[in-house]
């Protein structure tokens, strides 16, 4: 088996009585985008502090290249990070901070001028070396950081939401050029957000934390279309639940019955109790669809409302037993000309594309 | 910066309401008590006992008054020196401390400014007496075995006037320090700095302006100093306000006495500009 190149066995830590990581354990690739997403207080961070050494994990080792990075102190272990807050030198210009881990390293001066230049070039900000950070937008001011963090050329590059003080359309210039710096150095990045959208445009692979624990590791598309957990359905994507009952359940299908009475099999089943009785069953918006008619597996529901989003339609709608699901069908479905609100319609799906949790 | 915004807004407002006749009474009560008294006192400087400059002759002429002089000085850095030393890491804990704690122990430091300032002095000449408490630990500690001299001499008034400062230094810096983002030195830690390395390189220059102002603060007012100097120093470490005191209470020689006095106020008053020009808090850094 080949040795992973960065590697968080077990991490736990406990502030007191509070447990802010409970069991964190991932391994990522050389050059891999890895972000952490989840809600705020899930454990992200923490996680990160202490790949940074500026927490001690209560348990777990975390293995650089195979070395435990834990007895190594902050200030040896190279790593690059961009923090959520602010962090640039006030009283240094922009040059002088992204020069600052070379002076610490004794590069020589002339190669400190160099490479500066170089990671100033890298995040489009050449030419600002005597700014003032005070001077600067948020989004100029992270953009040195990420210089600051690379000039050294780390293995490892930690960014703890370093978009979030910014605003939607700044935030998404430098998402891309995030994305481009990653290409163009070939860095692995551990990347934090709450931001499902940034998380699904930068990584490579997504870790969704939900109360200290990692839910499901996975690219995008894998935790779309098979979401571990109630929490990872609900977390990526947009998303309905209904209740429904099982009826059986085998080799991870079951045999479930919705409130209409309707019975569906072959639903993918996830982290089953044995006998339970009752799930959740997960149906995207997107994979639904709607007609006049009663025809397949579905629901019949009411419509509540329709509301135009560009280049689809979204229908909200009501079933029998009160609850309320969006369908979202693209623009110009025949079922939109022949449906209007107040209507009595049906809702159909293929039990292959839901997912229950039990 | 928050500071200098609202300074400057306030007089700025008082201005623009033309409610600047309000502040008239209280001019008028400086000039009465403040400015006429020192107008009064140059007068006498410059009149006594004959009118010319010969006050101002002798005091900088002469070679006793000089070390007065050289002694005061050297009194005030000292004193600004050491407060500083010490001020700083009390600040930078009282900085981190959880809020109760650094708040209680905020409150012990205020509550010995409020206590009278010759009760405070006359506690460190018994502290420090030749059979005082301090000589008497260190004795039964073994580090000494003959009775140190802390009293009537530099180490005396250096003890005791460092001790009335150490709250200037302290109370500002304690705020300039917590407005530093903890994720500033974490950032300075990852770049590869140690400790010492992120306190020169970061902490230090980040609070240099507090400690700056603290110290050209400390260093004024120990200039002036009477109580502290009188009651600890020795006589062969007379300060300039010894000096005034002695030539107006014993000597009854007004004239020297303003003239000295004068002195003093001088060399504070350029030191005052100096912390306008280059501590100025409202200038960009
Ligand atoms: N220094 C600390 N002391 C006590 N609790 C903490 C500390 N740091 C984090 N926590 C708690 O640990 C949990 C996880 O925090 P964090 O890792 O910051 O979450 P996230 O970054 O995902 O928002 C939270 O409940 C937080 O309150
Ligand atoms: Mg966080």
């Amino acid at each position: 088996m080949t040795q992973p190149f960065l590697s968080i066995r077990g991490i736990r830590k406990t502030y007191g009585q509070v447990t802010a990581v409970k069991n964190v354990s991932l391994d990522v690739a050389q050059g891999e985008f890895m972000t952490f997403l989840g809600p705020s207080g899930s454990g992200k961070s923490t996680t990160l502090y202490i790949l940074a050494g500026f927490q001690d994990p209560t348990d777990g080792d975390i293995l650089l290249n195979g070395q435990s990075l834990l007895s190594t102190p902050s200030h040896k272990r190279n790593i690059g990070m961009v923090f959520q807050r602010y962090t640039l030198f006030p009283h240094l210009t922009v040059g002088e901070n992204v020069a600052f881990p070379l002076r610490i390293r004794r590069v020589g001066q002339a190669e400190i001028a160099e490479r500066v230049k170089k990671a100033l070039k890298l995040v489009r900000l050449e030419g600002f070396e005597d700014r003032k950070p005070a001077l600067m937008s948020g989004g100029q001011q992270q953009r040195v950081a990420l210089a600051r963090a690379l000039v050294y050329n780390p293995p490892v590059l930690l960014m703890d939401e370093p978009l979030s003080a910014l605003d939607k359309k700044l935030r998404e210039e430098i998402q891309f050029e995030i994305r481009r710096i990653h290409q163009e150095t070939g860095v692995t990045i551990l990347y934090v957000t709450h931001d499902q959208e940034e998380a699904l445009r930068l990584s490579d692979r997504i870790a969704v934390f939900s109360q200290g624990e990692i839910d499901q590791i996975g690219t995008g598309p894998e935790l779309y279309a098979n979401p571990a957990t109630h929490f990872v359905a609900g977390f990526i994507g947009d998303s309905n639940f209904i209740n429904a009952e099982i009826l059986s359940s085998a080799d991870g299908k079951a045999k479930l019955s919705l409130p209409g009475g309707t019975v569906i099999d072959g639903v993918p089943m996830h982290a089953g109790k044995a006998g339970g009785k009752s799930a959740s069953l997960l149906l995207r918006p997107e994979r639904l669809s709607l007609s006049s008619t009663q025809v397949g597996n579905g629901l019949a529901v009411t419509i509540n409302d329709i509301t135009f989003l560009g280049n689809n339609i979204e229908v909200s709608t009501l079933t029998g037993s009160g609850e309320s699901l969006s369908v979202r069908l693209p623009f110009g479905h025949e079922a939109i000309s022949s449906i209007s609100r107040g209507d009595q319609a049906w809702l159909s799906f293929e039990p292959k594309s839901t997912h229950a949790f039990a | 910066m928050v500071l200098s915004a609202t300074t400057d807004g306030g007089q700025r407002s008082i201005r623009r309401n033309g409610s600047f006749g309000y502040v008239v009474p209280a001019l008028l009560l400086i000039a009465f008590f403040f400015i006429i008294p020192v107008l009064m006192l140059l007068m006498r400087s410059v009149l006594e006992p004959t009118p010319g400059l010969q006050n101002y002759q002798e005091l900088l002429g002469s070679t006793t008054y000089l070390r007065v002089f050289l002694n005061t000085f050297t009194v005030a850095g000292l004193v600004t020196v050491v407060a500083v030393v010490i001020g700083f890491p009390v600040a930078w804990l009282l900085a981190i401390m959880p809020d109760k704690w650094s708040r209680l122990v905020m409150a012990i430091i205020v509550l010995s400014m409020w206590t009278n300032l010759l009760a405070r002095t006359y506690a460190w000449m018994v502290l420090l007496q030749r059979t005082g408490v301090v000589n008497k630990m260190l004795i039964s500690l073994g580090i000494i075995d003959k009775p140190l001299a802390l009293v009537n001499n530099l180490v005396g008034v250096t003890i005791g006037m460092t001790y009335i400062m150490l709250p200037f230094v302290i109370l500002p810096l304690i705020g300039i320090l917590k407005s530093i983002d903890p994720a500033i030195l974490r950032a300075a830690a990852l770049c590869g700095a140690n400790k010492r390395q992120c306190f020169t390189r970061v902490l230090l220059p980040l609070s240099l302006p507090g400690i700056a102002s603290g110290a050209l603060m400390v260093f004024v007012m120990s200039l002036g100093y009477y109580v502290t100097p009188a009651l600890l120093g020795g006589t062969s470490n007379m300060m300039l306000a010894e000096l005034v005191a002695q030539f107006v209470q014993s000597l009854v020689n007004w004239g020297m006495g303003g003239a000295a006095a004068l002195v003093l106020l001088l060399v504070t008053m350029v030191l005052y500009a100096i912390q306008l020009k280059f501590l100025n808090p409202n200038r960009v850094r």
